[in-house]
């Protein structure tokens, strides 16, 4: 079927660009998130109450101050484990294995499975009942603790780690490899000096994105740990739904999202966001 | 038929073609002709309404369409890549075109006279993916010519086949413009290609026009250097009129005989300036017995086959190199030593 | 030296066992718990049932909650689809400037956390008297899935052989009629992925989502997480098991819809 003698007045035809497909997008975001968000930063300033910024002095005090400093701490500490695991994933799946494809559709397939069900399948594994007390008697610690929740979010965002990575390596030229052995460096010194600076685009894109999606995580101290182990995503949601104080909710939203963008500014002008997501 | 006056394109402050003017009669068989970058794509892609130009006007009929759309201007356009569209077979491709025009009644008997046209019948169900690369241009020339356009515009149609696909679909393209005596403007940046199909080129450099005229004349008649090297081989000499011989130009020790007519205006501003002669290679003759009024001592640097006939380059005591165009597997060997001639009157000075 | 040929070989093995293990037995935990005949979720040790099958096809709940999920994804699919393509198109054709910096904003709802996008949404929907429930759920999960159908889209757009566009204007076409015709036939393996890809996000997503449900409009994994904080069950691995394969489906259809082309 054809679409035909569809009449374009010369108006519209004149009138419609592609920047105005630009601005329907771009508009679309703006009322249904950009504004919202405004609206967020607005009420978090309290103007109308007794005491404006009031919820920026709670946020930085105390228990809500822990929390922030946590949630970068936990992110940190997840984006190395993830990197290090991914690092040496990617080299082996590069360099040793012929099974590529086999490989990568294995580490893309839990991308499509939602994290609350990974989560809760991570919770059963070292459940009482489980098969992992079932072996060791004991769950080391694993449930309820800032290892579980390091080890949850570890698992969830790994295969974003492993893309970008991969990729960067996977580009690389093995005559440079080649290169390096012939010219007599042992394998490790290869991965340090020619494989390494090569793949660290990859590297840098994947810190990025681990980092972002960590210290924002809801999920993984509200299924892998206590209340001891909540990060900013749980206070925020705790202040709006049990304390009702939105103000305060708002203001940590705040602080947690300019922290952020900030650093992702700052690694914006070493690796392209748009091409770091766009591996994935 | 086609009228271009004053065009002119700026991409940003980049200039790509500036005050071009020429016109193509019916059923002419034009080419534009230059180097990559000359703006030989930007002038076709004004004509066809795909970019507006900045200045300047397009007359189609006798009709001014530089403001119209592309689907307004009935023109047939094929493209570099072929540009068939992935998602529909050959057949459908054609038809599209016929019936964006409205000739739904004609779609069956049109697709069929076309495809036999330019030998694809047969290839109706055919994806247009699972075609060839010839294949694929033969398709697209049919589907820019079923729904018989005023004008067919051919932007390099022939890059990226190889050489002898190249020169099958080149005469065929020649043959098909001589069956239907569609108007046609070719562009190319290949100078044999220009030669052997148009009658009329046009010459751009750096989005100028340098020269216009029949194959004939502007490989006879450059008027300027870079005509004269980017049409056509040949052998370049540079040198300075004689004052007191009028027919002689002097270059070191070797004296050239031209033509007087033929010597640029020696008026004060050029006087002293650099001639440069150009020498068709089949203007010259390799023979040590036969009297010429060019005659000079040459060594045989290279001999080419190139199929038809061989190329000698060969060269001149002062090292400048001389093209010649002989018989195939000529009686000589690299290193020899013979002479070259040629006619003063087959010498182009500029 | 033969040696040391020999355990460099077993750490990369070991490596890559241990890091899809990591990836996949969560899951395998999730399939294998909703088949055991006890009362709590246990790897089945020869006896397997389906018993918590049946018992959460009898919850009516449940099954509100499966339809709920299905049509705020299906929605959101359709929305983000139709926006995301566009502003993909418009932003590969047109030159602005800051292009690059306006297209990353496109992205920042992947970037900010979807605890503030939740609370940001409701925020604002409850103030600008948008009906609670299905319209905020709808629009909320068209923002969230949005920049994965402007990123695939815009990455196809890229290789989009512009001639096509201009074969078919000079072929008769006006605009209109080359991008229905031209544009969306050529491109639509990758929308229709893409939305397949929003369904599923959609489908899945808790953290935002549990800010925007209303009592009479909750989606599954709002009520997966409500389950599990009352203690784990058989039941809650039968209705993820139920999820996991219409995300793998999801997969599937996508993987064979790109492949066709
Ligand atoms: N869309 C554009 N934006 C900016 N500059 C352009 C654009 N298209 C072409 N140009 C520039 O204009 C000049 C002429 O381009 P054009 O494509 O017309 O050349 P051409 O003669 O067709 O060359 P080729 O043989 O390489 O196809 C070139 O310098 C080119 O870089
Ligand atoms: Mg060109």
């Amino acid at each position: 079927m054809i679409f035909r003698n569809l009449p374009v007045p010369t108006s519209v035809r004149e009138r419609v660009t592609p920047r105005h497909l630009v601005a329907f997008g771009l508009g679309w975001l703006a009322l249904f998130f950009v504004l919202p968000i405004l609206v967020l930063v607005w009420q978090s300033l309290g103007i109308g109450t007794g005491e404006p910024l009031s919820a920026y002095q709670q946020a930085l005090s105390g228990l809500y101050l822990w929390t922030i400093v946590r949630s970068f701490y936990y992110g940190i500490a997840t984006t190395i484990v993830t990197l290090a695991l991914a690092y040496a994933f990617s080299y082996f799946v590069v360099f040793w294995t012929s099974m590529k494809n086999l490989f990568l559709i294995l580490v893309v397939l839990p991308l499509w499975i939602a994290y609350i069900i990974r989560y809760l399948g991570i919770q059963l594994f070292f459940s009482p009942t489980g098969p992992f007390v079932d072996l060791f008697g004991t769950d080391f610690g694993f449930l309820f603790s800032t290892r579980g929740v390091i080890l949850g979010m570890t698992i969830a965002y790994l295969p974003f780690a492993i893309l970008p990575i991969y990729n960067s390596m996977n580009a690389i030229d093995r005559d440079h490899i080649h290169a390096s052995r012939v010219l007599g460096a042992g394998s490790l010194r290869t991965v340090y000096s020619v494989v390494f600076p090569l793949s660290l685009s990859g590297i840098v894109a994947a810190g990025l994105i681990v980092f972002i999606l960590s210290s924002g995580s809801f999920l993984a101290p509200a299924v892998l740990g206590s209340s001891e182990n909540f990060m900013i995503a749980n206070m925020i949601e705790r202040s709006y739904t049990e304390l009702f104080n939105i103000e305060l909710a708002a203001a940590l939203s705040v602080i947690y999202t300019i922290i952020l963008l900030a650093l992702i500014a700052v690694f914006n002008s070493y690796v392209n966001l748009g091409e770091v997501f766009e591996n994935i | 038929m086609l009228e271009i006056t004053n065009l002119t394109k700026y991409y940003g402050d980049h200039l790509a073609v500036e005050d071009l003017s020429f016109s193509i009669e019916e059923g002419d068989f034009a080419t534009l002709l230059g180097p990559s970058g000359c703006g030989k794509s930007t002038t076709l892609r004004t004509i066809a309404g795909l970019i507006e130009p900045t200045e300047g006007t397009i007359t189609l009929r006798g009709e001014d369409v530089t403001n119209l759309p592309p689907d307004q201007r009935n023109i047939g356009m094929v493209f570099q890549s072929s540009a068939l569209f992935p998602h529909m077979t050959v057949k459908e491709n054609l038809a599209y075109g016929l019936k964006m025009h409205g000739l739904d009644d004609e779609v069956d008997t049109r697709v069929s006279e076309y495809l036999d046209l330019v030998e694809m019948s047969g290839y109706e169900d055919h994806k247009t993916t699972e075609l060839s690369g010839g294949q694929q241009r033969r398709v697209s020339i049919a589907r820019a010519l079923a729904y018989e356009p005023d004008i067919l515009l051919l932007d390099e149609p022939l890059t990226g086949l190889d050489r002898v696909l190249r020169e099958q679909i080149r005469n065929e393209i020649k043959q098909i413009q001589r069956e239907i005596n569609v108007t046609t403007l070719f562009v190319t940046h290949d100078q044999q290609e220009a030669l052997s199909l148009s009658n009329q080129i046009i010459v751009l450099n750096n989005g100028q026009k340098e020269q216009e005229g029949t194959p004939e004349s502007l490989y006879e008649h450059p008027k300027n250097r870079f005509v004269a090297e980017f049409v056509g081989k040949s052998s370049r000499f540079t040198g300075q009129p004689d004052d007191t011989k009028p027919s002689v130009i002097q270059n070191g020790s070797l004296t050239f005989a031209v033509d007087p007519e033929s010597i640029p205006d020696t008026s004060p501003n050029t006087d002293g300036a650099d001639v440069t002669l150009y020498v068709r290679p089949e203007d010259v003759v390799i023979d040590t017995s036969s009297t010429f009024q060019n005659e000079f001592d040459a060594t045989v640097s290279h001999i080419a086959d190139v199929g038809s006939h061989s190329e000698i380059e060969l060269e001149l005591e002062d090292g400048t190199p001389v093209l010649v165009e002989a018989e195939r597997f000529p009686d000589l060997s690299v290193g020899e030593q013979t002479t070259v001639g040629f006619d003063p009157e087959d010498v182009i000075v500029l | 030296m033969k040696l040391y040929k020999v355990a460099e070989q077993f750490a990369a093995w070991l490596v890559a066992v241990i890091v899809l293990s990591l990836l996949l037995v969560p899951i395998v935990m999730i399939v294998l718990t909703s088949l055991t005949p006890e009362s709590f979720p246990t790897i089945p040790d020869g006896d397997v049932t389906l018993y918590w099958y049946s018992e959460m096809l009898s919850n009516t709940e449940l099954m509100q909650a499966l339809v709920t999920s299905f049509l705020v994804a299906t929605c959101a699919a359709i929305l983000s689809g139709i926006v995301g393509t566009v502003a993909a198109i418009g932003f590969v054709r047109s030159e602005i400037s800051y292009r690059e910096e306006l297209a990353t904003l496109m992205l920042l709802p992947l970037m900010i956390s979807p605890v503030i996008t939740g609370l940001a949404i409701i925020q604002f929907s409850s103030q600008a008297d948008l009906p609670s429930g299905y319209p905020t759920l709808i629009i909320g999960h068209s923002i969230l899935t949005l920049p994965y159908v402007f990123l695939i889209v815009r990455s196809r757009l890229v290789t989009f052989d512009d001639d096509l566009r201009e074969a078919s204007r000079v072929l008769g076409a006006n605009g209109l009629e080359t991008s229905l015709n031209i544009t969306l036939p050529v491109i639509s393996p990758t929308v229709i992925s893409a939305m397949v890809i929003s369904f599923v996000v959609s489908f899945g997503e808790f953290t935002a989502t549990q800010f925007l449900i209303a009592p009479d409009a909750t989606t599954v994994p709002v009520i997966i997480y409500t389950m599990l904080r009352a203690g784990l069950s058989p039941e809650i691995s039968a209705l993820s098991t139920l999820l996991i394969a219409i995300m793998v489906l999801g997969a599937l259809i996508s993987g064979a819809v790109t492949r066709s082309t």
